[in-house]
């Protein structure tokens, strides 16, 4: 993939995403319904590509309002990784040349490899992750199940040591998908099943497409690493 | 807007941790209750936001696309993580805020199964429930100040 079809993959389902992620505000208080409109209309902008680099610019001063006014991420990572994005697209259109350019778009690469290795690190480095505990509790008590139904999955302990062994596996071992294309497209077709599920029984549905809007970005990455090595 | 502390909301971005679920802390629940007036005992908390029983696939795949309650909620339960963590004293009068603002939005907007016709004071409390050996432990960690019911302002801020 080129790194200008890459560029402009991510750039319509950051779009796509931050609409979906702006029609929920509207349903609520009148000050938030206006910054999320604004976002509505430059996510359009920016779908359309019309002045890109400069829709992005203002994207990105509208979600320090946004930030401010919640004092932080309303959404936890996946707003974080929503902001990652766009000020990596940011820089890639104020870059002065195509080596600043891929320098700015392999950032985004780089901390998307890390979401998956660190978050697998630190639970592998957890005797509660390895012994299944960790996500025990996860169903039992924490915020996170969508339904009281959910919570009687923590009365079966192998099934979820089996889930939190996979999960370890598959975060740490993501970098390694970066070897072929074949592999890759495979690791990100479970990254995304395991997104999908987490947006099913954890209601995490902006996890789900903030991350996927990344994809473009590695399979790009993928592509001009080996291009490099010949 | 404070524009340098936008900037400080927005380096954890820019360098993240992804640090997900690590260890599995405490987590919050929020009971509100009703009063009559300020000087009214409590007489019953109410859980806020009870989750369903049961939610279908086909409910799942809506929430795909159409989710503002369930992430309002998560946003309620980062509020309760910073009025109890090391937050500072603006964070946590910001915290409390958004929580009363939405707890009332919910009793006045929507068909809410309480009358409150006859009730002009909400409060509400932050439970924390962890686990402790095999048990499960609940602790009331916050009580916020009493806040008028009254239909005013708070749906321009």
């Amino acid at each position: 993939m080129s790194l200008e079809l890459a560029i402009r993959l991510t750039e319509v389902l950051m779009g796509f995403s931050f609409i979906q992620q702006s029609i929920e505000h509207l349903t609520l208080f009148t000050h938030e319904r206006r910054l999320f409109l604004i976002r509505i209309i430059l996510s359009l902008l920016l779908i359309i590509g019309f002045q890109t680099a400069w829709t992005l610019l203002l994207l990105l001063l509208l979600s320090l309002a946004i930030l401010h006014r919640f004092q932080g991420p309303y959404n936890g990572g996946a707003d974080r990784m929503s902001l990652l994005i766009l000020s990596c697209l940011t820089l890639v259109h104020f870059a002065p040349s195509l080596r600043w350019q891929e320098v700015a778009f392999g950032y985004l690469v780089i901390q998307l490899i890390l979401s998956y290795f660190i978050s697998g690190w630190v639970k592998v480095i957890n005797p509660d992750w390895r012994n299944g505990q960790a996500l025990r509790d996860v169903f039992q008590f924490s915020a996170y199940p969508v339904s009281e139904s959910l919570r009687q999955w923590s009365k079966s302990p192998r099934l979820l040591l089996s889930m939190s062994w996979g999960v370890i596996l598959f975060e740490l071992l993501f970098p390694f998908s970066l070897l072929s294309s074949t592999s890759l497209t495979f690791a990100l077709v479970i990254t995304a099943s395991f997104h999908f599920s987490n947006a099913c029984l954890f209601g995490l549905n902006h996890f789900f497409w903030i991350w996927i809007t990344a994809y473009p970005s590695i399979l790009w990455f993928q592509q001009r690493i080996f291009e490099s090595l010949n | 807007m404070n524009f340098i502390n936008s900037i400080k909301l927005l380096l954890p971005a820019l360098i993240p941790s992804w640090n997900f679920f690590d260890v599995i802390a405490s987590s919050p629940r929020i009971q509100f209750s009703l009063l009559k007036s300020e000087n009214t005992p409590i007489q019953e908390w109410h859980e806020f936001r009870p989750r369903p029983m049961h939610l279908s696939f086909i409910q799942m795949l809506k929430r795909m696309l159409w989710n503002p309650g369930w992430n309002e909620s998560l946003f309620l339960v980062s509020c309760a993580e910073r009025i109890m963590g090391d937050s500072t004293q603006q964070l946590i009068q910001h915290s409390e805020n958004e929580i009363l603002k939405r707890i009332k939005k919910d009793l006045l907007q929507t068909e809410s199964e309480f009358n409150v016709s006859d009730i002009t004071y909400l409060q509400f409390r932050l439970i924390f429930v962890h686990r402790q050996g095999t048990e499960l432990q609940k602790e009331v960690t916050f009580i916020s100040r009493i806040q008028p019911l009254s239909m005013d302002n708070d749906y321009e801020s």
